[in-house]
C-alpha cells in the first residue's frame, strides 16, 4: 500500500512531502508502528527555503488505508538541534535499521525496514539537517508548522507541549492503540542514559530488568548529594558512581590489559573504474602468514555518472567478491563492515576468531568533491574497537592534478574534521583523532613537484631518494601542514601512477602524466610497526598499481581475571567511601546519670554531639516501637532535631522535671527515671542514649488512701511500703489511719490560721523556692507544726498537692455524675455518699475550709 | 531508568542480631571494609553499613543494620527487625552462653520479621578453634531443625564472611524470583527503588511527635 498519497492528504497547501517511511517506534520493550514523514515548506513560501520538519503519525491500522487512519503525534522541526543517526551497532544486515532521531530532549528510536525507501528517507533527513546547519542568518521560526503542532497536541489529549517533550506517555485517541509507556527519554544534562536502546556499550553488563520497567518514566536523578549516599533516597550517587568507576578503571587499564600483537593488512588501489577481471591474491595474499585484519580500500570503483548521482553500483559486489576470493587462504575471515561513497569503498575483514572482540563498529563518509560535498572525492571510514584498542580506518581519495596541492590539503583537513562516528547513544560522537590507532590511506593524489629531474627515468631505475624529496605529500607532512603525528614507512617501490592500462609502461596518453606516488598508507598510534610497504605491479588492469602495507599492531587485550579483580577493588573502594560518607557523630556520653530528682525541681543535663563525619548530619530523636513520644513525659529534649555541618558541635539540653502529671506514676513505681533515647542520624546509624536517675518520692503525687495510712513523716516510710500502699490492694494498712492525709491538714490548717484575712489568696502565686521548703517540710516532718514560706506559697502548695493526686478528690469515675448533680441538692448528697471514705473526708474538710474562707472574705 | 551498569536494582535490608560481644560489628566491618576491627567498642545503638553486591548479574545494595547486643537494649533493638529481608544471627563459638541464647534471638527474629525473611546463623570466631565451646555439628543441627542457613565464620580472618552475606542475598533473590517474596508487601525488606532507611522504621506510626519542630 502506497503511503505517500495518504500522507500528502494530511499536509497543508504549500507544504511538500519529501520522503515518508513506515517505522516501528521502539519504546522500552514495546514497538508500535508510526509513519514518519519529512515535509518541506515550498520554496516560494520562504525567502531562504529549506525549512523542513518531521511529522510523526500514529496510525490506527497497518497498512494505512487512508488519510483518516493517520493522526499527527509529534512535529519535529529540522533545526540545528535535530540529529538523525543510524544505529550501526547491529552487525546483522538482515535486521531492520535502527534510526535514532533526537531533537533537544526528545529521543525517538525507530526501527525501519531495510529498504530503499528507508535509505531515501534517512538520506533526505540527513541532507535536510545538513542544509540547516549550513544556513546563515537567524534560525528559522517554523511558524508554518503550527497547524500540525496544534493537531498533534489535540490528539495527545492535552499534552500541549509536544515540542518540548516532557517524557509523558503519548496516548493515541484510539482505544485500540496500545498506550505507549514512555515515548521519550529525558536526556539529562550530563547523565549518560542507558535507557531505550538495547544496543548498549557491550562492555557494560547491563541487566535487562523487567521489574524496573515501572519506573522507567522517572527521569534520571541528577546531582549528587553525598549526604544521601547511604540513605538510598534520590540523590544516590548513581551517576557519580558510574563515572567514578569508569574513570578508575581507565586509570588502572595497564594493570589488567596485555598487549597482543595483531597483524593488519592495509591495501589501497585506485581501480580506474575497471572490473576485477584478475584475481587479487597477488596483492592480498602474498605474505606467508594470514593477517588478523584486512582493511582494503578502493578508489574510482565506478566512474559512471549514474553511480555519482545515485550512489548505486554493481561494482561494489564484484570487488567485494574479488577481495573475498583473493584474501589469504590460511585463515577464515568475516566481514566487519563495508562502506562506500560513490567510487570510494572500504572493506574491513577480520579473522573469524576475532569477531567476538570487535565492538562499536561505526562508519562515516565525507564527500569533498564537487561543491565540497559530493562523493567523487573524500573519505570513507570505519571505526571499531578491537579488544580495548580503538581503531579508525580511513580510505581517502583526494583532489587530483599536480597543481591542486592546496585542494588535497583541504581534502585532508575536511576528512579529519568532518568524519564523525556515532557508536551508541551513551557516548559522544567520535572523530578520527579520537582513536588509539589510525590507518589513513588511499589515493592521496600528491604528486612529484615540478623539478629539473627526469622523473620517469629516475622512477624507472629505482632512484627514488631524489624524487621523494619532491614528493608533495612528504613535503607537506614535513612542514606539518598535513598528517601531523602520522607516520609513513620508507618508500622503496616505484611510483604507482600513472601507467598505461594492462602494462607496466608509464602513461603514454596525450595527457602524459608524470609518475607519482599517489597511493599511500600512513598510520598513527604507538605500538604499531610497519613490516612491509610495497606496490604490486603485477596487477595491471588500472592506471594505478595497488599498494599494501603490513603492520604489527599492539592491541590492548583485557585479562578478564585481572579486570574483574581491579573492578572489584574499585567497587570495594567505592563501597568503603560510601560508608565513610555515612553520617558520623560523636556523643560525649551515652549514659546520662541524673542527680536525685525531686518533685517540681527541674534538673538539666547537657549532651554534646559533634559531627565527626565528612558529611552534614541531621539528627533527630525518634520514637521507639509502640511509644507515643521520643522520650518519657518527665523529660524534655531541646533541640530534639538539628542540623550539623561537619566539624560542628551542638549541645542538647535534657531537662528532667517531675510534676503533677508524672509524679504519681513514679511514686507508685509504674514508671522509673529510666529511658533509652534513640538518637537517629538521617541516613545513618542510631545511637542509644541511656538516661537514669533516682526519684525522691514525695507526698505530692501520693494518693489520699495511701497518705492516711502513713503515721510517720513521708520520708520515713520505706519505699516498699509506699509502693504497697499505692497498689490497688495494699497488704499492710495502718491500724489507726488518719481521717485525712496529715499533709493536707498541715496545709489547710496553716492557711486557716494565717491567711483567712489575706487578700488574693489562691490568686497570687507563690515562690518555687518556698514551695521546695514546704515540700521538704511536709515530707520530712513539720517542725513545731509550722510551715515555712508565705501564705501564698502554702496556698499554691495546696493546689499542687490536690493536682498531683493520682485520683482527684472526686474520683474521675464520678466526674460526670457529680457535674450532672450540681443543680440538685439531694443528688449531690447521693454523689458525696458514693465517694470513697477518705476522699469524702477530704471533700468535707476542704468544703468546710472553703466555706470559712468565703465567710471571712465576705466579712472583710 | 533501567539499571545502568553500576547502578543497583534492589535494596535488601539486613539486620545483624545476637548477644553482646559475639562480633556482629566486626562481621559488618569485615564485610564492608575488608578489615578486622581489633578494638571494636560495644555498639551503643544501631550501626549502619552498605555495600553493593552482585547476584545473578543483578546489582544489589545491601543496607545492613548492626544492632546493639546488650540485653538492656533488647527492647529498643526489636524496633529494627521490621522490614528486614535478611537476618544474620550471630553467636560466638567460644562462648556457649551466646549459643544458648539463640532460641530467644530466633523467637524475636521470627516474631518481628515477615515469614520470608532469610535467617542466616553465623558461628563467629571460627579462628579460635582451640577455645571452641560449641561444636560445629550441634550448631549445624540447630540450624537444620530451625530451617536456618548456617556457616562458621571469622570476622578476624574474613573466612566465610563474604559467603554469609552473599548466600543470604542469593536466597532472598531466589525468593523474589520464585515469587515467594512479595515485593509489594510493605515489610518485604526489599526495594527495587531507593528509599530512605531508618526514618520511620521504629514505629508503625510514620508521623512523629514533632509539633515543636523548628527545622
Amino acid at each position: 500500500m502506497e503511503l505517500t498519497p495518504h500522507v500528502q492528504e494530511k499536509l497543508h497547501s504549500g507544504h511538500k512531502l519529501t520522503a515518508v517511511v513506515e517505522a516501528g517506534l521502539v519504546q522500552d520493550f514495546v514497538k508500535t508502528t508510526r509513519v514518519v514523514a519529512l515535509i518541506e515548506l515550498g520554496a516560494h513560501e520562504t525567502k531562504q527555503g529549506g525549512e523542513q520538519a518531521l511529522l510523526i503519525f500514529q496510525t490506527v491500522r497497518v497498512p494505512v488505508h487512508s488519510a483518516i487512519d493517520l493522526s499527527i503525534e509529534r512535529v519535529l522541526p529540522i533545526d540545528s538541534a535535530l540529529r538523525c543517526e543510524i544505529d550501526t551497532s547491529s552487525t546483522d544486515v538482515h535486521t531492520d535499521v535502527l534510526v535514532n532521531i533526537t531533537s533537544g530532549k526528545i529521543r525517538l528510536l525507530f526501527e525501519m525496514p531495510f529498504s530503499q525507501r528507508t535509505n531515501t528517507f534517512v538520506s533526505e533527513v540527513l541532507r535536510a539537517a545538513e542544509v540547516i546547519s549550513k544556513r546563515r542568518g537567524p534560525p528559522p521560526e517554523f511558524a508554518w508548522l503550527s497547524p500540525y503542532q496544534a493537531s498533534a497536541s489535540s490528539s495527545n489529549q492535552g499534552n500541549t507541549n509536544s515540542l518540548s517533550g516532557q517524557g509523558t506517555p503519548v496516548n493515541g485517541q484510539e482505544t485500540a492503540y496500545p498506550p505507549a509507556t514512555a515515548t521519550l527519554v529525558d536526556l539529562g544534562d550530563d547523565v549518560p542514559n542507558a535507557a531505550n536502546s538495547p544496543y548498549l556499550d557491550p562492555s557494560s553488563d547491563i541487566t535487562d530488568n523487567n521489574i524496573l520497567q515501572g519506573e522507567t518514566e522517572r527521569s534520571p536523578e541528577l546531582g549528587v548529594n553525598r549526604h544521601g549516599i547511604a540513605t538510598g533516597i534520590s540523590p544516590t550517587p548513581i551517576a557519580a558512581r558510574e563515572s567514578h568507576i569508569r574513570h578508575q578503571m581507565a586509570l588502572r587499564e595497564d594493570s589488567y590489559t596485555d598487549i597482543h600483537d595483531f597483524v593488519f593488512f592495509i591495501g589501497t588501489w585506485n581501480v580506474n573504474g575497471r572490473s576485477p577481471i584478475v584475481g587479487l591474491a597477488d596483492w592480498l595474499a602474498v605474505d606467508e602468514d594470514p593477517p588478523d585484519v584486512y582493511c582494503v580500500g578502493f578508489q574510482e570503483l565506478d566512474l559512471n555518472t549514474e553511480t555519482f548521482l545515485f550512489n548505486n553500483t554493481p561494482k561494489e559486489h564484484e570487488w567485494l567478491n574479488a577481495v573475498l576470493n583473493g584474501i589469504h587462504p590460511k585463515a577464515r575471515y568475516q566481514k566487519v563492515r563495508l562502506v562506500r561513497l560513490v567510487g570510494m569503498m572500504l572493506i574491513v575483514l577480520v579473522q573469524e576468531k576475532h569477531l567476538a572482540y570487535i565492538r562499536n563498529v561505526a562508519v562515516d563518509t565525507v564527500g569533498t568533491g564537487i561543491m565540497n560535498k559530493l562523493g567523487n572525492k573524500g573519505g570513507v571510514s570505519v571505526r571499531l574497537d578491537l579488544h580495548s584498542t580503538s581503531i579508525c580506518i580511513v580510505n581517502a581519495h583526494m583532489a587530483a592534478h599536480m597543481d591542486e596541492l592546496e585542494r588535497r590539503n583541504e581534502d585532508h583537513d575536511c576528512i579529519l574534521q568532518r568524519t564523525c562516528f556515532h557508536t551508541n547513544i551513551n557516548s559522544p560522537p567520535k572523530t578520527i583523532k579520537d582513536h588509539d590507532h589510525i590507518y589513513f590511506f588511499g589515493d592521496m593524489n600528491y604528486r612529484i613537484n615540478h623539478c629539473d629531474l627526469n622523473v620517469r627515468e629516475l622512477a624507472s631505475s629505482g632512484q627514488f631518494k631524489q624524487l621523494l624529496e619532491f614528493d608533495q605529500l612528504q613535503q607537506q607532512k614535513n612542514i606539518k601542514r598535513i598528517f601531523h603525528k602520522f607516520h609513513e614507512g620508507a618508500i622503496t617501490f616505484k611510483p604507482t601512477f600513472k601507467y598505461d592500462v594492462d602494462s607496466d609502461e608509464w602513461d603514454s596518453s596525450e595527457k602524459n602524466r608524470e609518475p607519482a606516488w599517489c597511493d599511500r598508507i600512513l598510520w598513527y598510534g604507538d605500538s604499531i610497526k610497519q613490516k612491509v610497504y610495497r606496490s604490486h605491479p603485477s596487477l595491471k588492469i588500472s592506471d594505478h598499481k595497488p599498494v599494501s602495507a603490513v603492520f604489527v599492531a599492539g592491541i590492548k587485550v583485557i585479562d578478564t581475571r585481572r579486570y574483574r579483580r581491579n573492578y572489584e577493588e574499585v567497587m570495594k573502594k567505592l563501597d568503603r567511601l560510601e560508608n565513610e560518607f555515612l553520617p558520623q557523630v560523636t556523643v560525649i556520653t551515652t549514659e546520662i546519670i541524673l542527680e536525685p530528682v525531686k518533685f517540681l525541681q527541674s534538673q538539666t543535663k547537657s549532651l554534646t554531639i559533634a559531627n565527626t563525619g565528612q558529611v552534614p548530619v541531621q539528627y533527630e530523636f525518634i520514637k521507639k516501637l509502640n511509644d507515643s513520644s521520643y522520650c518519657k513525659p518527665w523529660l524534655r529534649i531541646t533541640p530534639y532535631s538539628h542540623f550539623l555541618m561537619p566539624g560542628e558541635k551542638c549541645d542538647i539540653n535534657l531537662e528532667v522535671l517531675v510534676d503533677k502529671r508524672t509524679a504519681a506514676h513514679l511514686n507508685s513505681g509504674h514508671d522509673k527515671l529510666y529511658d533509652i533515647l534513640v538518637l537517629h542520624l538521617d541516613g545513618g546509624k542510631d545511637i542509644f542514649i541511656t538516661i537514669t536517675g533516682d526519684y525522691e518520692r514525695s507526698c505530692f503525687g501520693s494518693s489520699i488512701n495511701a497518705l492516711v495510712h502513713m503515721n510517720k513523716p513521708f520520708r520515713e516510710v520505706p519505699i516498699a511500703r509506699l509502693i504497697d500502699l499505692e497498689s490497688s490492694q495494699p497488704k499492710e494498712l495502718s491500724d489507726l489511719p488518719y481521717a485525712i492525709p496529715k499533709e493536707l491538714w498541715y496545709l489547710v490548717d496553716h492557711l486557716h490560721s494565717h491567711a483567712l484575712q489575706v487578700e488574693g489568696l489562691f490568686t497570687i502565686s507563690g515562690r518555687i523556692k518556698e514551695f521546695i521548703d514546704i515540700r521538704n517540710c511536709l515530707d520530712e516532718g513539720v517542725p513545731n507544726d509550722l510551715l515555712p514560706g508565705s501564705v501564698h506559697s502554702v496556698a499554691e502548695a495546696l493546689l499542687f498537692f490536690l493536682e498531683a493526686l493520682p485520683d482527684s478528690v472526686i474520683p474521675v469515675a464520678l466526674y460526670k455524675e457529680a457535674i450532672d448533680a450540681t443543680p440538685n441538692f439531694s443528688l449531690c448528697k447521693e454523689v458525696i455518699a458514693k465517694l470513697p471514705v477518705y476522699h469524702r473526708n477530704v471533700f468535707t474538710y476542704l468544703m468546710a475550709f472553703l466555706k470559712e474562707l468565703l465567710k471571712q472574705s465576705e466579712g472583710g | 531508568m533501567s539499571a545502568g551498569p553500576y547502578n543497583y536494582s534492589y535494596i535488601f535490608k539486613y539486620i545483624i542480631i545476637g548477644d553482646m560481644g559475639v562480633g556482629k560489628s566486626c562481621l559488618l566491618h569485615q564485610f564492608t571494609e575488608k578489615k578486622f576491627m581489633a578494638d571494636c567498642p560495644h555498639t551503643i545503638g544501631v550501626e549502619f553499613g552498605t555495600r553493593i553486591i552482585e547476584v545473578a548479574g543483578q546489582k544489589i545494595k545491601l543496607q545492613i543494620w548492626d544492632t546493639a547486643g546488650q540485653e538492656r537494649f533488647r527492647a529498643v533493638t526489636r524496633s529494627y527487625y521490621r522490614g528486614a529481608a535478611g537476618a544474620l544471627m550471630v553467636y560466638d563459638i567460644t562462648r556457649r552462653s551466646t549459643y544458648n541464647h539463640l532460641s530467644s534471638w530466633l523467637t524475636d527474629a521470627r516474631n518481628l520479621t515477615n515469614p520470608n525473611t532469610v535467617i542466616f546463623l553465623i558461628g563467629n570466631k571460627a579462628d579460635l578453634d582451640a577455645q571452641r565451646d560449641v561444636t560445629y555439628e550441634e550448631a549445624k543441627q540447630f540450624a537444620e531443625e530451625n530451617g536456618l542457613m548456617f556457616v562458621e565464620a571469622s570476622a578476624k580472618t574474613g573466612e566465610n564472611v563474604e559467603e554469609a552475606f552473599l548466600e543470604t542475598a542469593k536466597k532472598i533473590y531466589q525468593n523474589i524470583q520464585d515469587g515467594s517474596l512479595d515485593l509489594n508487601a510493605a515489610e518485604s525488606g526489599v526495594q527495587h527503588k531507593p528509599t530512605q532507611p531508618g526514618r520511620t522504621n521504629l514505629n508503625n506510626d510514620s508521623q512523629q511527635n514533632r509539633d515543636n519542630c523548628s527545622c
